[in-house]
């Protein structure tokens, strides 16, 4: 079973013919080949390396089918940079080491997009809430925090 | 060359790192990114049972859907693929080594045991054909429990085998049973007629650091450019020797790659595995090329599980709480041992071998037992097998303490080895270091003296303040001397650094780092040497075609063994190039009169002298007419860096919480570490490695555990149910530094990255037993939450 769909990833519009069982986190990376979205559970969305704006809300990719995307909006982590110019987070995550393997990194910088918007001068507590979504297993969290917290006073 | 006199000193600064850039723009190529025209996706069936023999294997409905390619199992490749071991799987301990092929063979011994495989054209319909494949199994016993498995009634797993010891040392008092039994007398000696003696049992629970990454491969033949694997792997250049003896292919017609990218590792992707071998195999058999991505479901299964070790822990020490003797009975649960180089034993053996840790204990009596059991192998872990008994002589220290009636952070003090090199009891050297300062340093800085008053008036309120401490020495890089019996391979580390006729300087490294930040550090080393920016430096890693041999990327190599054979190699290339400068310039000098900064070479005493280092490459590379006598054209080299010592690191960890007595509710207020890395070359990655070592260690001791039922079944193959700590579970880290230059390294640089989370445990516990020192609870198993320490709060009244 197929079906027809369109949508928009990082202000392209795409019409595709996809299965109906074809996960977003499939069609992100195996059919559009923006592999900067990662997965690193079982689709069970908890380690929240497949994150993504969705209408700017940040949702697991993992945990949708792409047909549900169909007439959708949606940035991946290579829709971040602004005509080459790096977003405020990405910076700040190269600037207060927040990475290290870098696995989890573009799932978090979705979910710290969509947390700044919502709460621009946030907490350090509030952050470290924001995140109970995303696993790191490399920082122990506390540079990503760090990060976070920087670039939330430059946008 | 040992003057680097450079206007910008690389070394040392915090410098933001190379590889961020494409990571944080989702351009990183990670395994699962790369592609490969024309490859199928290949998927395997994993037994459902922990103990059984194979009765069948229907593969029928799944062969006739469209779109599956081929279905393999066990009775497939027995005869067409070499079991393990292999010779370069192989350490050199005495063991019993189980012979095994990628898939099982008539029986299986785990739940998660690979059976079968398919292929198919795309990954949902090889998820189908999985679901397809009937197996029916005749249960065999299963045996879960380490203690069980070396009764004499227990069912042998191997059958090859006449019992379930896969190893067992006694690793102090001599080599011969006759002087190992008169170590122990004497040592028992000690326990009759000592003041204190703390007897206990410590069982630190199934665990390990999975990373965010799972394993995968991709694997193409060709019959004129030969085998290609791209891998997740830590060892790249010894998964290529094992293909080469598994499929009698020269060594030369086979490359293994790791991606420059990779997602985390922390010992897991180090062991030579059934999963590739097959890959590789079918790709060849079917000219197809496969890939294969682990589901987080397998990988939780089949690796990253370590730890796992029982400790019977005698302490006796005088009534001042000087140690006098220890006495140690370890006990691993080993799993089924399957897999290649660590066989699930090594870690153990590791960690029997640094029971002492940074302690004067110099009567020991120590012996490991491995059982097999109906469960995956232990694959290592960072900490690498020491966690366990950290945990159990960090924990009965602390027993010690309270017995004498002296702080623990004092008797500390007075057991800590103070004249450094020392060899333990177990035979292990430490280098010259000063442990004693970096304890005085942790002890005055978190401030003792004040939390004890603090924790008094806050007890008034009821409130429960504790403070725990605890220590850590690791190696970083061991030498071939030990390596080579202890896993079967070199512990040289070596590099290739070339300069272009452009002057960029390349650096290639036959080990595979995993996020550790390899790119950024020997830019900077060799920035330094050759006076240029790291910018100029490009470092590669991970391809057996352009690097020379390397064991890997584990064991804290990369700070101690390979960035010396960087360091080596760029200071061989810098004098050659000094020396040119000085014949071109018929100068009376020699090489070290020659400066190297701001990408020009310049003579020091005149600097109106000078060029650009990019002009001297090219004279070299390009138009090497004229050259000094005996000197070749071109600039590259290869180093290999054979440590004399072992290059220990340090720390020592001091922890306070908070305990709800009522709950069994804990919280971490204030986690510090104090640590001797050696010289720091970019002291924002040292930080991150012991931020994230730390967290690994709380998550760890707080949340992670896989449990097996009494069926051998798994529960825990999700991360719902193996629950790592997020950021909401962990506090901040406070790191402070004692460090000492490591006197037998260029640049006198230790690897610190490998034995963090394993001093964490014991910390966090003694200070919850401090805080409940009224009750006089003693934690003696891990992992510990809330609801346990309720239990034990309750059985205290």
């Amino acid at each position: 079973m197929k079906k027809q769909i369109s949508l928009k990833v990082n202000n392209k519009e795409y019409q595709l013919e996809v299965p109906n069982r074809l996960l977003l986190v499939d069609l992100i990376r195996d059919e559009l080949k923006l592999t900067g979205t990662h997965q690193a559970c079982t689709f069970e969305g908890v380690c929240g390396a497949c994150t993504v704006l969705l209408n700017g809300e940040a949702v697991k990719s993992c945990m949708m089918l792409a047909v549900q995307a169909d007439g959708q909006d949606i940035t991946t982590v290579e829709g971040l940079e602004n005509n080459g110019e790096l977003h405020p987070l990405q910076k700040s995550f190269n600037e207060n080491h927040a990475l290290q393997c870098g696995f989890c990194t573009s799932g978090i910088l979705m979910n710290a997009v969509e947390f700044l918007n919502d709460n621009p001068d946030p907490s350090e507590k509030e952050i470290r809430h924001a995140l109970i979504g995303n696993i790191c297993r490399c920082t122990g969290y506390q540079n990503i925090v760090k990060a976070i917290k920087e670039a939330s006073k430059q946008l | 060359m040992t003057d680097t006199s450079t206007a910008e000193s690389w070394i040392g600064k915090k410098f933001a790192r190379k590889e961020d850039r494409r990571l944080i723009t989702g351009k990183g190529k990670y395994l699962a990114d790369i592609h490969v025209d024309n490859c199928a996706v290949l998927k395997f069936v994993r037994s459902t049972c922990a103990h059984g023999k194979i009765k069948s294997i229907d593969t029928s409905a799944a062969e006739n859907i469209p779109g599956v390619i081929a279905i393999y199992t066990g009775k497939d490749i027995k005869d067409r693929i070499k079991p393990l071991p292999s010779a370069a799987t192989l350490p050199l301990l005495e063991a019993n080594y189980p012979k095994h092929w990628p898939l099982a063979i008539d029986k299986v011994k785990f739940n998660g045991e690979p059976v079968a495989a398919v292929i198919a054209e795309d990954k949902y319909t090889a998820e189908d054909a999985v679901e397809q494949i009937l197996v029916e199994y005749e249960d065999l016993p299963v045996v879960t429990d380490p203690e069980h498995a070396l009764q004499k009634d227990a069912p042998v797993i191997h059958e090859e085998f006449s019992d379930n010891t896969i190893f067992k040392m006694t690793l102090t008092g001599g080599f011969t049973p006759e002087e190992q039994k008169q170590n122990s007398e004497k040592v028992n000696k000690i326990f009759e007629t000592a003041d204190v003696v703390v007897s206990e049992r410590f069982r630190v629970h199934r665990c390990g650091v999975t990373p965010m990454e799972t394993r995968g491969v991709i694997s193409k033949w060709d019959e004129y450019a030969g085998l290609q694997v791209w891998m997740t792997t830590q060892r790249p250049h010894v998964d290529r020797i094992v293909f080469s003896e598994i499929f009698d292919i020269p060594q030369n017609m086979i490359q293994v790659s790791a991606p420059m990218d990779q997602g985390g590792a922390f010992g897991v992707k180090a062991p030579v595995y059934r999963e590739p071998i097959l890959i590789a195999y079918l790709s060849m058999e079917l000219g197809r090329p496969i890939k294969w991505i682990e589901t987080r479901e397998e990988h939780l299964m089949s690796v990253s599980q370590e730890r796992d070790q029982i400790h019977y822990l005698d302490l006796a020490a005088d009534s001042e709480g000087r140690i006098l003797a220890l006495r140690n009975n370890i006990i691993a649960d080993n799993g089924d041992g399957c897999e290649g180089v660590f066989w699930g034993f090594v870690m153990p053996f590791y960690g029997a071998a640094m029971i002492p840790n940074g302690y004067d204990i110099p009567n020991c009596d120590i012996t490991v037992t491995c059982a097999t059991t109906n469960k995956s192998a232990l694959s290592p872990a960072r900490a690498f097998g020491t966690l366990p008994g950290r945990f159990a002589v960090d924990r009965a220290i602390d027993m010690i303490a309270r017995k004498v009636g002296k702080e623990a952070a004092d008797i500390r003090k007075l057991n800590i080895i103070k004249s450094l090199p020392y060899d333990t009891a177990t035979g292990v050297h430490y280098d010259k270091a000063d442990y004693s300062a970096v304890l005085e340093k942790l002890v005055s800085h978190i401030d003792l003296e004040s939390f004890r008053k603090e924790q008094n008036s806050a007890a008034e309120s009821g409130r429960r303040l504790g403070i725990g401490f605890s220590l850590s020495v690791h190696s970083s890089g061991v030498a071939s001397e030990v390596l080579v019996p202890m896993e079967g391979q070199p512990g040289y580390g070596s590099a290739t650094v070339k300069i272009d006729s452009g002057g960029t300087v390349q650096v290639y490294e036959g080990d595979a780092p995993q996020g550790q930040g390899h790119e950024t550090m020997m830019s900077q080393v060799a920035a330094e040497i050759f006076g240029v920016s790291p910018d100029n430096v490009v470092t590669l890693s991970g391809n057996t075609n352009n690097s020379p041999f390397a064991s890997g990327t584990f064991g804290a190599r990369g700070g101690s063994s390979t960035v010396s054979a960087v360091a080596m190699a760029a200071k061989a290339i810098r004098e050659k190039m000094a020396n040119i400068f000085i014949y071109d310039n018929q100068l009376d000098a020699t090489a070290s009169d020659i400066g190297f900064q701001d990408s020009k070479i310049f003579y020091e005493k005149d600097t109106s002298i000078v060029c650009k280092f990019s002009e001297l490459a090219e004279r070299i590379i390009m138009r090497p007419l004229n050259m000094p006598e005996g000197v070749d054209a071109g600039l590259e080299q290869t180093s290999f860096f054979e440590a004399k010592e072992p290059m220990m690191s340090f720390s020592v960890h001091g922890v306070i919480v908070e305990v709800n007595e009522n709950t069994g509710d804990f919280e971490i207020k204030r986690y510090v570490s104090a640590e001797d890395v050696g010289r720091v070359i970019n002291p924002q990655i040292v930080e991150g490695q012991v931020q994230g070592g730390i967290i690994q260690g709380i998550s760890n001791m707080m949340f992670e555990e896989f449990l097996y039922d009494e069926n051998g079944q798994q529960l825990s193959t999700t991360m719902e149910n193996y629950k790592l700590a997020n950021a909401a579970d962990v506090p901040n880290i406070e790191i402070i530094h004692s460090d000492t230059p490591c006197e037998h390294t260029p640049l006198g640089t230790r690897g610190m990255g490998e034995g963090q989370p394993g001093p964490v445990p014991a910390a966090v516990c003694n200070a919850i037993c401090d805080a409940l020192s009224h009750l006089d609870i003693q934690i003696t198993e891990l992992p510990m939450r809330s609801d346990r320490l309720w239990k034990l709060i309750q059985d205290s009244r």
